[in-house]
């Protein structure tokens, strides 16, 4: 049986863990957003100012987890736990950023352009986590509970004993970010299914 | 030399997304690849080619010639004294 | 068992899977200097379907492939409730609206093709093709689908191209993989399908069989392979293990070689570290150019010929070893029994994928 153990919503303004809000946006701050989450984590972690926002999203949403649960990394082997993370916009948010970089005569920018494709920010919670096991990125039009349950299961069935995933809505200030853990263990948490990813990640529509 | 060296900091800090550091963090010896250093990577590499290019217009052609150039800012300095117009 | 046939390929060898394979056996090239495609208006090599003048080049061919693949298998498979169409891309139709690079194409091929079953799209850097075609094995194994299709594609952009310039990773040569003076990769687009199902009847011609594969991160660098080889190796690893499959029953690899310095001395340094450096090997991009997302899916298909065909291809664009563990590169055309070979990829965000493919 698996169940999602632990989970993380960031919009414009909040970050809730398990469903407490844990902190809101300071509009009197000269700090961005994330800038502003990733100082309530207190790390030490300077790569975090080179990713992207859809990085940073997946990161800051797995760090507010293990913050909450810090035996998370300890309790799995290198390659047991799966990352499954999905959006609507690809990395379109950095695609725009990279195309104003090269045009009108200026250089491309190599530090924009790695980030160009939605799969990177699983190269840096991998990182970060020294996670070695199985990756997805996945573009839906809309949030797609089906695809995580489904796959989830899938990931669950082929070897790995946890799955991190989430969605990643960033596109151009817009911010729909979830991030969710699913174990298999004796019955802590809510259990996987499909009400239950709506609930605790879901935004918008579903497909 | 100074300000060229000052001015560099400020462009590498903003560049790179060095974003805890401040100037003063930078030593004019201090080997910027090295993790005990600056410890920037092969990205900032090729971002520090770019900034050659937007602010010195100084063309590296090769990124060979960066790693050469670029081992702090002391001989970034250098270089661009060489090879600005 | 799964199986998997049916494959088609639209490149600049050739508008379906024979005439791709025909190139492909003659040693032919798809790639041609372009001129001024570079940033600084340079003449670059790419290997581009110079005769596909479509405004919307993706979406173009996505419904191109699948009306091939629709003569290669049973009338009623695509549009049946029991498919999933699966799209391996990096960048989609970016040059059409960068903000939603996939809907519009995968709404028209869900149009066109009367698709029951919302496609997914897996956009995973260079290993979505085998990373695909792996997650359609375990659609089907786990009975949600009974065939799934999947469709590699990606087109080339400026904004791809200035992207691998900005990193001086682009060839000012065609591309040469493994070799001593390899300097870069030639960038390419294709489109190519293959079709992975639990029922051999579908198949007009014998479908081969499909082991089920895996992926595995570098945990290193989010652009830089691993200098250890370790995602790749551990993917290889799991694949042969999962499946009871031992290195000396692969006839034959179908490598990644995209003929960067670093990604070709990975993946010797991978093959080595599992003794597998004396199978027969050869990458495919001197032929196609790197095709990003269609890559592993174009690489699968040629390789599915290659065991149909039992002919070794030569690995176009090699002479001399340049990496530091010797692989067993093929140097020329060759007969040879091919029952059982390995496709591996690897990726930006230090990604891994690989699969193995058996003759029935």
């Amino acid at each position: 049986m698996s169940f999602i153990t632990a989970y993380c919503q960031i919009s414009e303004v909040t970050c809730s863990v398990n469903g407490n809000v844990v902190v809101q946006k300071n509009e009197q701050s000269v700090d961005t957003w994330f800038k502003q989450l990733y100082k309530e984590l207190a790390l030490e972690y300077p790569k975090f100012y080179k990713m992207d926002m859809l990085a940073q999203a997946g990161f800051l949403g797995s760090e507010f987890i293990k913050k909450g649960y810090p035996d998370l990394i300890p309790s799995y082997s290198d390659d047991e736990i799966a990352l499954l993370f999905a959006n609507s916009e690809s990395s379109a948010d950095t695609d725009i950023r990279f195309r104003d970089s090269y045009q009108d005569r200026k250089s491309p920018s190599p530090s924009l352009f790695v980030y160009t494709l939605p799969n990177i920010v699983l190269g840096e919670l991998a990182i970060r986590n020294k996670f070695y096991g199985e990756n997805m990125f996945a573009v839906f039009p809309k949030f797609a509970p089906d695809f995580f349950l489904q796959y989830g299961n899938i990931m669950l069935a082929s070897g790995a004993k946890a799955v991190l995933a989430g969605w990643l809505g960033i596109l151009e200030g817009r911010v729909e970010v979830s991030v969710f853990l699913i174990e298999e263990n004796n019955g802590d948490g809510l259990p996987f299914n499909k009400e239950n990813i709506i609930q605790c990640a879901g935004w918008g529509d579903q497909a | 030399m100074e300000s060229l060296k000052e001015d560099l900091k400020k462009h590498i800090i903003e560049q790179l997304n060095l974003e805890d550091l401040q100037v003063s963090d930078i030593d004019d010896d201090a080997p910027l690849f090295s993790a005990d250093g600056v410890g920037l990577d092969s990205i900032d590499a090729l971002e520090l080619i770019v900034l050659m290019e937007k602010f010195y217009g100084i063309q590296v052609t090769n990124p060979d010639e960066g790693k050469e150039a670029f081992l702090t800012i002391n001989t970034m300095a250098d270089y661009i004294e060489k090879k600005r117009i | 068992m799964t199986y998997i046939g049916a494959e088609e390929i639209i490149s600049p060898l050739g508008q379906n899977i024979k005439e791709n394979f025909q190139a492909v056996r003659e040693n032919r090239s798809g790639i041609s200097l372009i001129p001024k495609a570079g940033f600084n208006k340079e003449d670059i090599h790419l290997a581009k379907i110079i005769s596909l003048t479509e405004e919307n080049k993706f979406e173009y061919l996505l419904i191109e492939i699948l009306n091939k693949l629709s003569q290669q298998i049973d009338t009623s498979v695509i549009s049946s409730a029991k498919t999933l169409i699966i799209i391996s891309s990096t960048k989609g139709d970016l040059d059409r609206n960068i903000s939603n690079p996939f809907e519009p194409a995968i709404g028209a091929l869900a149009k066109r093709f009367n698709l029951k079953n919302q496609p997914l799209i897996v956009s995973n850097a260079c290993i979505s093709g085998v990373l695909a075609i792996n997650a359609a094995n375990n659609f089907i194994k786990i009975g949600l689908h009974e065939h799934v299709i999947v469709i590699g594609c990606d087109v080339i952009s400026a904004f791809v191209l200035y992207g691998f310039q900005s990193l001086f990773a682009v060839s000012a040569l065609p591309c040469l993989p493994f070799d001593k003076n390899r300097s870069g990769i030639t960038l390419g687009e294709g489109c190519s399908a293959v079709v992975i199902s639990n029922t051999k009847e579908i198949f007009k011609n014998s479908p081969l069989e499909l082991l089920s594969g895996t992926s595995a991160n570098d945990a290193n660098h989010i652009s830089g392979p691993s200098r250890t080889g370790e995602g790749l190796y551990r993917t290889i690893k799991k694949t042969l293990e999962q499946n009871n499959v031992s290195a000396n029953e692969i006839d034959f690899i179908s490598a990644h070689g995209t003929a960067t310095v670093f990604n070709d001395e990975m993946e010797a340094i991978a093959f080595d570290r599992l003794n597998m450096s004396d199978i027969p090997l050869n990458s495919l991009k001197g032929y196609f150019g790197h095709t990003l997302g269609a890559a592993g899916v174009t690489e699968t298909a040629i390789s599915m010929q290659m065991m149909r065909n039992n002919l070794l291809v030569k690995s176009l664009g090699y002479s001399e070893t340049g990496t530091s563990k010797i692989l067993n590169i093929a140097t020329e055309n060759r007969s040879s029994e091919l029952n059982t070979i390995l496709k591996t990829a690897s990726g930006f965000g230090g990604c891994n994928a690989s699969l193995v493919v058996r003759k029935l």
